[in-house]
């Protein structure tokens, strides 16, 4: 693959991951109030891997892991407010002044996205997986000779 | 009450799989313990029942719950099914040599039957109903399969799942329409009904009656059912599963009373299935298929009586219902000793039975008198009540009736004596190897219990009238009466013993070749000819060319759209209302019709994903930032995502045919135009206004957030996000899967 090949390109995917990952963060909190969400952060961090697979870099590997915690955190979520006596996927605001950040306010629908974000992570790696991404980015030190036939 | 002995079931279940690892005796005789309990309690409620209901609401507003309720005629057959059930099951063990395999799954399909037909004849709302109706179907499926690498087997038992189960779907048509038309789910208080919706509902729900309890044409699947092991057929196939369509049309009896097609095509049912099922008795060499055509002519017999409706008729098929389950279980006990005993069921090689097997034999000739109508036994009083029921009417239905119950009673003599002569009578001395008490003492129990019934008469007839007064509160006038004297009635039982022995006779000495199963085999060769039409579409349809799949979506959303351009003019037309918009656009088209054009497959995922990027501009300049970043993101995905799967095709597109090019070429064009058109006509006619106020309000206020889109998705409209992800997910292990299959197969792409 191209991207094992290139070291700029390995390079600069490796230097953009954690400013792309603290954009992923931001969108996830962010989301409440202003454009983004777990659907969008999810797509961010997909990205990345997306990337860093392509590159050959290192990247999560169990889609099934990330998934399964990502919709366990969805159904806690979805049937915490059962317990108290509200329906289901009740929304709970919760508000606190903390130090540093000062007053902020979060709620119940912060874990819900967390959830989908993971969701959309594990979609994504097991999209990869399935295209059999890794395969393509093979070890570096491998000629890649007519890979793509 | 009842939840208790449901739960004994389910508990039963557990313990039964996991003394079934033991052995399956040890199984088996576990298993009885939950019927034996649900039989005491139903024999403490006889003709005396509470009518207490059970019930769980799921959905309020569409009046879905799981309701039982505990009536007089629910109890009985609570007692019939569970108490023959206790008794197949210790039958069953003996029947069974210690070391038969399978011996976890059997016990537990057979208890599983037990507790589904426990559910079934208490079930007080259509759902119940349907859900404990198909449960039956499925264990008896399981059950008639047992010996599960006999290809005959496997026939019969997807033959009787069809039917059965198929049957089971027009009877939910049925009850839907009825429970429709009457206000209610509940089966209790059914109100007469009347009209086009209540004649198709009274056919629907004879449909079902007529697959479970064996009437003509779907009687096919009973013979075939015999493959079972013979403590199944004389459990689910004689005294329990095939009274279900009986127990259903007494119960939905009272709402049907003013249809006539109920009563005309009940009746043609009913008496075809009488006295065909009686021929084929007559005809039959095996002795299960003996016993099981005997059975679809006796439900026949039933269903007779239940379509004529009057409160005596009614009374005589409760009556019936009662007595035959008694004595025909107790045949097929007698039968399945005499084949484990002797190694055969052929009646030609039968024979000094009476001689050999003393108790077999007395259990057996209990029984048949009783099912041939003869004194002092349960059914000669039950089918002089049946007698009687047809000389209550009058004119031609009078004379139908009547004719159509004696010509079956006299074929039903007939075969008795034919079954019972040929089997237990004087003949070539069959071989016979020793008792097993578990086989025997059951039979002769069930066997007694008609005569236990005749002389307790006094017993019998409340529990019988409480029954019967549950489906028509006139019939509770009648009884059973245990000698008539010299009344018409009577005579003509008489005449039916002697007319019916005289053809018994005649045709026991008659050695004539069993007939085929033509009817079976009709059945299996429409079902095979349904699967070959269903591949043969699935083939056509599901073809597995992604280029058809899209022109196939992409032509099907063109002639959709089209709808709209009937009230489309060209003042829809809005060219742009900012400038960039405008810029946008000609840019993503130029994008659009190089992706087109290209000929390299890297090319085209590149302008692909050129054309959602300007996409996404436009979206941005819309004012719909959250939407533009996720299609900005998705973009930057689908890219990546194209560069690693391009890795194992070719650089550039297979060539393809001119027609093909040119089909695709015009549906792009027609579908973006029509599309292009509609929306703009659509967005210039809306419905109603945009609730972005309210939205935006209860947004911050009950949301606690100002992204209305983010809110939407997390709260107000959480559960459809929730739906999504489990889409979500369930993709991506499709596409695990998927990736899995293709590695251990070894085969790329």
């Amino acid at each position: 693959m191209i991207a094992t090949r290139s070291p700029v390109v390995r390079i600069c995917i490796r230097a953009a991951s954690p400013l792309a990952a603290v954009t992923g963060l931001y969108l996830l909190f962010a989301g409440h109030n202003q454009p983004g969400g777990g659907f969008a952060a999810g797509l961010v961090f997909g990205a990345i891997i997306a990337l860093r697979t392509v590159a050959g870099l290192q990247r999560p590997e169990h889609a099934t892991g990330i998934m399964s915690a990502g919709m366990a955190i969805v159904c806690v979520t979805a049937a915490a407010p059962l317990i108290v006596g509200n329906t289901l996927l009740d929304q709970q605001v919760v508000s606190a002044t903390l130090p540093l950040l000062g007053k902020i306010k979060t709620g119940s629908a912060l874990p819900f996205d967390i959830g989908v974000t993971a969701i959309v992570v594990g979609l994504i790696i097991a999209l990869l997986d399935g295209l059999g991404a890794t395969d393509l980015a093979g070890p570096p030190a491998t000629p890649a000779e007519g890979t793509t036939q | 009450m009842i939840w208790t002995l449901l739960a004994a079931h389910v508990i039963g279940l557990a313990v039964t799989a996991a003394a079934g690892r033991i052995s399956m005796r040890a199984a088996l005789r576990t298993a009885a313990i939950a019927p034996a309990i649900t039989a005491a309690w139903a024999i403490s409620q006889l003709g005396d029942a509470s009518g207490d209901i059970a019930e769980v609401v799921w959905v309020d507003a569409l009046d879905i719950a799981l309701r039982f309720r505990a009536d007089n005629l629910a109890v009985a057959m609570a007692a019939i099914v569970s108490g023959i059930g206790a008794l197949v099951f210790i039958y069953a063990s003996g029947y069974f040599s210690s070391g038969a395999k399978s011996a976890v799954r059997f016990p537990v399909s057979l208890l599983g039957f037990s507790a589904a037909m426990l559910g079934l004849v208490l079930a007080d709302s259509v759902w119940t109903l349907f859900i404990f109706w198909e449960l039956t179907s499925v264990t008896s499926f399981l059950l008639v399969g047992h010996k599960d690498t006999d290809p005959a087997t496997q026939a019969a038992a997807r033959r009787a799942l069809m039917i059965t189960g198929g049957g089971g779907l027009a009877l939910l048509a049925g009850l839907l329409l009825l429970a429709d038309s009457n206000g209610s789910t509940s089966l209790s208080d059914l109100a007469p009904v009347s009209g086009t919706a209540a004649t198709v509902a009274a056919l629907l729900v004879l449909t079902g009656v007529a697959t479970k309890s064996a009437q003509i044409p779907f009687h096919v699947w009973l013979p075939g059912a015999m493959a079972a092991p013979t403590p199944v057929s004389a459990y689910l196939h004689s005294a329990t599963m095939v009274k279900a369509g009986i127990l259903l049309m007494a119960v939905t009896t009272p709402a049907f009373t003013d249809v006539a097609a109920w009563k005309a095509v009940g009746f043609v049912l009913g008496t075809a299935s009488m006295i065909w099922g009686g021929v084929g008795a007559l005809r039959q060499r095996d002795a299960k298929l003996i016993l099981a055509w005997g059975t679809i002519s006796q439900l026949g017999l039933l269903v007779t009586l239940l379509a004529v409706g009057s409160p005596k008729a009614i009374f005589a098929a409760i009556a019936i219902l009662f007595a035959h389950a008694l004595f025909k279980a107790t045949l097929f006990l007698v039968v399945g000793e005499i084949d484990i005993r002797t190694g055969t069921r052929d009646i030609d090689q039968l024979g000094g039975l009476y001689r050999t097997m003393p108790l077999a034999t007395l259990a057996a000739v209990l029984a048949g008198l009783s099912m041939a109508g003869a004194p002092p036994l349960l059914g000669f009083v039950a089918k002089e009540a049946a007698i009687e029921a047809a000389l209550g009417l009058t004119g031609t239905e009078k004379a139908l009736t009547l004719g159509a119950v004696v010509f079956g009673s006299v074929l039903t003599v007939a075969y008795t004596v034919r079954f019972l002569w040929t089997t237990f009578g004087p003949g070539p001395d069959t071989a016979v190897a020793p008792r097993r008490w578990a086989m025997t003492a059951p039979a002769l129990m069930l066997g007694a219990a008609g005569l236990v019934g005749y002389v307790s008469l006094g017993w019998v007839n409340p529990i019988v009238i409480s029954a019967a007064a549950e489906i028509d509160p006139k019939a509770d006038v009648y009884k059973l009466i245990a000698w008539p004297g010299l009344k018409t009635a009577f005579v003509i039982s008489l005449a039916i013993l002697v007319a019916g022995s005289i053809v018994g006779a005649l045709a026991a000495r008659r050695a004539s070749p069993a007939p085929r199963p033509v009817g079976a085999t009709m059945a299996d060769q429409s079902l095979d000819g349904v699967l070959v039409v269903a591949k043969r579409v699935t083939a056509r349809v599901q073809h597995g060319s992604l280029p058809v799949y899209l022109a196939t979506v992409a032509g099907t959303a063109t002639i959709a759209a089209a709808i709209f351009l009937t009230s489309f003019s060209t003042d829809h037309l809005v060219w742009w209302d900012q400038p960039i918009q405008l810029v946008l656009a000609v840019g993503l088209s130029i994008a659009a019709l190089a992706g087109a054009f290209v000929n390299s497959r890297l090319g085209a995922a590149l302008t692909l994903g050129a054309v959602g990027i300007a996409m996404s501009g436009i979206f941005l300049a819309h004012g719909a930032p959250d939407l533009a970043l996720t299609q900005l993101l998705i973009e930057t995905i689908v890219v990546v995502g194209f560069v690693v799967g391009l890795g194992h095709l070719n650089r550039v597109f297979p060539t393809v045919v001119d027609t093909w090019r040119n089909i695709r070429i015009v549906i792009s064009v027609l579908g973006g135009a029509t599309i292009t058109l509609a929306l703009a006509t659509a967005a210039a006619n809306p419905s109603g206004t945009a609730p972005i106020d309210a939205l935006a309000r209860e947004s911050v206020e009950t949301g606690g957030g100002n992204n209305i889109v983010n809110v939407v998705l997390t709260d107000m409209r959480a559960l459809d996000t929730f739906g999504e992800v489990v889409v979500l997910v369930t993709v991506a292990l499709g596409i695990l899967a998927l990736a899995n299959t293709r590695e251990n197969t070894g085969t790329e792409q």
